[in-house]
Formats: structure tokens, sequence, C-alpha cells
């Protein structure tokens, strides 16, 4: 089974996402900010992150930059969510290191898309050396 | 030691000899012009240096000249003189210096002077041509001090502008600041809103009453127009405070007019109506694509919208002279005749025209409008109520400048 780590500092968010992911069959983590979600993602090695932009402690870029160095999570599928939708927020997202991107409020169809595409882009495209 | 002084009014006795009139030549020279020896004694000087530094002629004849220079210079004074005879040259004396002449009751007056060497039996003579710049000096002066209180107001002026500048860019700043953050914060509940309202519509955590269904469909309709509304707020507010940009480029306009299409025929499908592509311009356009079709979208999605069941909606472009001539027409409700300049103000809703057609935002046509005249084109309406309206735009047909 799959593990998806959903960090989102609101309570209710993290709610809406765990229930849409899990009736997908993915296991499904959370974190509450940015600290904890870089300590879950080190220890307990998901295979896609959705992470806010904008949550207390470290920003969604700051983890994003914490994972990328790590040799582990150089290719992990990263989904950057923020409800600030301004433009050029896509392309910066995703030149940062952003797998991919999605605007808040989420239709739900997209979510599982986005969720479902970058899993099996994982999976399709490299072995990592570790499995 | 006595001196004889050729240059003495009365010294010519035929007046009317060359000499003599090179004589009144010297006299009639408003300079002070004075020639002196080898050892600095003044050996020749006309009227206009008697009057300008107070001096009888008797008493300057003979005078060390450094006698009519102000104290403070007189020291240097023997050290110049003797530099200028080592190259003895016509040309101005301290150039660059504030020169100052002495009168005898030991008042001082700014003075400019020419030296000439002057050749008498192989010893040198230098003549000095002084001026009294009194006047220039004050008109200086004086222009100098008009000048500088002009230059001070004129930068306490900018300083002023500046500040005023800084303080409508922070103004406007803070006003994008503040948009982006509402519109952050305002997206926040929405998501969860219009998230769980799908998820309940979905139905998968058990089924809902046919009522229930409905509530949340309300629900699910509602937010979504919510967003649409804080969308176009961010967006109108760009536009006004002259943060969008255009991103001119060259594309195919009747593949831009397609697409357009593509996005509004399924909700044209669903209310019967028959969608008609009449365009005639199939040469490359040059403006910002994104901008044209959200134009493009706009009208023929209100055409579509305040559209009766059944009724036509067709968009029609040609080129005419230098401008590009769309127009959107449908058979719809139409606009009073008192409301069509209003409908391209900001939440300006056709009163009660709208026949149960759900609300919009009230930004859609001045968003338009704004894009439009963005692109240096403009945008009008004709409409019968009852019969349809027929919103036609020009825009310049640009060459995109060869970079």
């Amino acid at each position: 089974m799959k593990k998806i780590l959903i960090a989102d500092d609101k309570a209710t968010s993290r709610e809406l996402l765990r229930t849409v992911l899990e009736r997908q069959g993915y296991e499904v983590m959370e974190a509450a900010d940015g600290e904890e979600a870089l300590q879950k993602a080190l220890t307990e090695l998901p295979d896609l992150i959705l992470l806010d932009l904008q949550m207390p402690r470290r920003t969604g870029y700051e983890v994003l930059g914490e994972l990328r160095k790590d040799p582990r999570h150089a290719a992990l599928p990263i989904i950057a969510l923020t409800a600030s939708a301004m433009q050029g927020d896509r392309e910066k997202a995703l030149a940062a290191g952003f797998t991919g991107y999605l605007a808040k409020p989420v239709a739900l169809v997209h979510l599982r898309e986005e969720v479902q595409r970058l899993l099996q882009t994982a999976t399709d495209g490299t072995d990592s050396p570790a499995s | 030691m006595t001196y004889q002084d050729p240059s003495a009014p009365g010294a010519a006795r035929h007046e009317s000899s060359l000499e003599s009139r090179y004589r009144k030549l010297l006299h009639a020279v408003p300079d002070a012009i004075l020639e002196v020896d080898q050892d600095g004694r003044i050996t020749i000087l006309n009227e206009a240096a008697e009057r300008m530094f107070g001096y009888t002629r008797a008493e300057l004849l003979g005078l060390n000249v450094d006698s009519v220079v102000p104290a403070s210079m007189r020291s240097g004074h023997a050290e110049h003189r003797a530099s200028y005879a080592a190259h003895p040259k016509t040309r101005p004396m301290g150039t660059g210096l504030e020169l100052q002449g002495q009168r005898k009751d030991g008042s001082l007056f700014p003075v400019e002077i020419s030296l000439s060497p002057n050749w008498i039996e192989g010893s040198l003579h230098v003549i000095a041509s002084v001026r009294d710049i009194t006047e220039r000096k004050s008109v200086e002066n004086r222009l100098r001090t008009l000048r500088e209180q002009y230059t001070a107001e004129l930068t306490v002026k900018n300083e002023q502008l500046e500040a005023r500048n800084q303080e409508v860019e922070r103004a406007n700043r803070l006003k994008t600041e503040f948009l982006a953050s509402m519109s952050h914060e305002l997206r926040t509940p929405l998501h969860t809103i219009i998230g769980f309202s799908e998820l309940l519509s979905e139905q998968l955590e058990g089924p809902l009453t046919e009522k229930q269904q409905r509530f949340v469909g309300h629900i699910l309709q509602d937010a979504r127009h919510l967003l649409e509304l804080i969308n176009e707020v961010l967006n109108i507010s760009k536009i006004e405070s002259g943060r969008l940009e255009l991103k001119p480029e060259s594309f195919d306009f009747s593949q831009c007019v397609e697409e357009v299409m593509a996005g509004i025929r399924h909700q044209a499908a669903s209310k019967n109506i028959q969608l008609e592509n009449q365009n005639t311009f199939h040469d490359s356009l040059y403006a910002d694509r994104v901008r044209i079709k959200e134009i493009l979208y706009n009208l023929l999605n209100n055409a579509v919208k305040f559209t009766p069941e059944g009724g036509r909606v067709w968009i029609g472009a040609e080129r005419q002279g230098e401008g590009l001539h769309i127009s959107v027409c449908d058979t719809g409700i139409g606009i009073p005749e008192k409301e069509q300049r209003s409908i391209f103000e900001k939440f300006y809703q056709v009163g009660d025209t709208t026949g149960g057609v759900r609300e919009g935002t009230g930004l859609g046509l001045a968003i338009t409008k704004h894009l439009v005249e963005l692109h240096g084109g403009a945008i009008s309406v004709a409409s019968q109520p009852g019969k349809g309206s027929s919103f036609r735009l020009v825009l310049p047909l640009i060459q995109e400048q060869a970079a």
C-alpha cells in the first residue's frame, strides 16, 4: 500500500485530503506543520507528499529544500498545495523542485488524478536504488 | 626719482599727431592700463587707472605696483612677476583666481587682469590691463543666489514629489499584498467548504435524500460562485493598479477562436443552443493570447448564459483596414437601451431582466472592457430586448516589432 504524507496546518484540510485519499486505497499520514512534515518524511519514508506551502515552523519551500538534499528523496513526488494561486505560483513551485502543484480549493477529481499520475510515474520511471 | 610720463594728457605738443591719437585711445579705454618696469614700478598709466585706484597720476607714477595689490596677495606678487618674466607672453593673470585690486583708501574691488610683455631697450616692461568687474561680480552673485535659491526650492519640491511617489508606491504595494493575502485567507476555508461539499455530493460516505443532495448542490454552487468572485476581484484590482501587463505574441487567431468555442460548447449544448463560428480572419494576431481568449470566453459565456433554450449564439471576425472587428451575437433576452452603457461598470447587474438567469460576478464585462482597452481596442454593445444582443469589439492589428 502506497504511503502518502499530508502536511497542512489546517486540520479540516487534512481530514478532507485524508478522506479522499484513503478512499483511493492509500495509507495516509499527517503533519500539522513544516517541522513535523520534515521529520515524518525522513522517518516514515512516504511514497508521496502533499505539502502546503504556508505552514508554521517551516514553509513548504524549506521542507522541500531539506528533503531534496537527501538522495533518498531526490525523486520523491512532492505536490505543492497552496491557496495563494497568484499568477506564476505554479511555475515558481515547479522550478523550485516540486513535482506537482494543486491550487486550493482543490477539485477532488484533480487531486485524485494528480496523486495517481505522480505515483504511477514514480513507479514506472526509475527503480530507486534503495528498493 | 622722476619719471618722464609720455602718456600724460598734456605731453604731446602736436595734438593731431599719430602719437596724440594713440594717447587719446589709451585714455578712452574704460579699463585701467598700467605699464610696469622690471622693478615693478609704474611707468605709464591712463586716466581710468587714476579713477579706479583713487590715486592721482603723480602718485601712481613710480609707485610700486604692489601698492595696488591687496596686502593678502602682496607677498606672492613679486614671485608672480618673476615667473611672468621667465615666460613673457600675452595672457590673463592669475587664471582661476579671484583677483582683487586695492584703492588708495585701502578698499578692495574685484578685477580681471590681462598681461602683455613690452620690451623697452632690452628690458622687460609689462603692460597690465585691469578691468574692474565689481558690477559683473555683483550680477553674477545675484544670479548665483537666485540659482541657488531656485535649486534649493526645486530640491525641496523634488524631495516632496519623491516622498509622495514612494508613498503611492508603498500604498500600491500594500494594496497588492493585502489582496494577495486576503485572497489566500478566503480560499483556505473555501477549499474545505467546496471539498467537503463535493465529498458529500459524491455520496461515498452514505446516500443523501434528494433534498439533501439539492442542498449540498446549492452550497457547492454558491461556494464556487464565491471563488469566482474572489478571482475576479483580484483580477480587476490588478488591472486597475496597472499591475496587469500584457504579454503580446503572434498567434493563430482562428485556432484561438476554436479553443474558446470548445470551452463553451458543452454549456451551449446543454441548453440546446446553436453555436456558430463565422470567423473569416485566418491570419496571425499580435496580442496577449491568454487575455484575448479571456475576452472571447467572457462574451460567449454571457451570450450562452442569457440566451434561452434553443437559441443561437455566433461569433464573427473580419479584417477592416487596420482593425480586427469581432462580434459576439445571440438571440437572447437582450439589454434595455438605458442599461447598455452601465453593463460595463463594475458589479453592475442588469436589473430585473436577467429572467431567472443565475447571477454572475458583475465583473466579467468590466474586466473584458479593461482587457480590450489595454490592447488599444474598443468595445460596444447593440441590443434589443427580447431579440438578442451583439457585442462588437475592434482590436488594432499591430505588427510584431522586429526585435
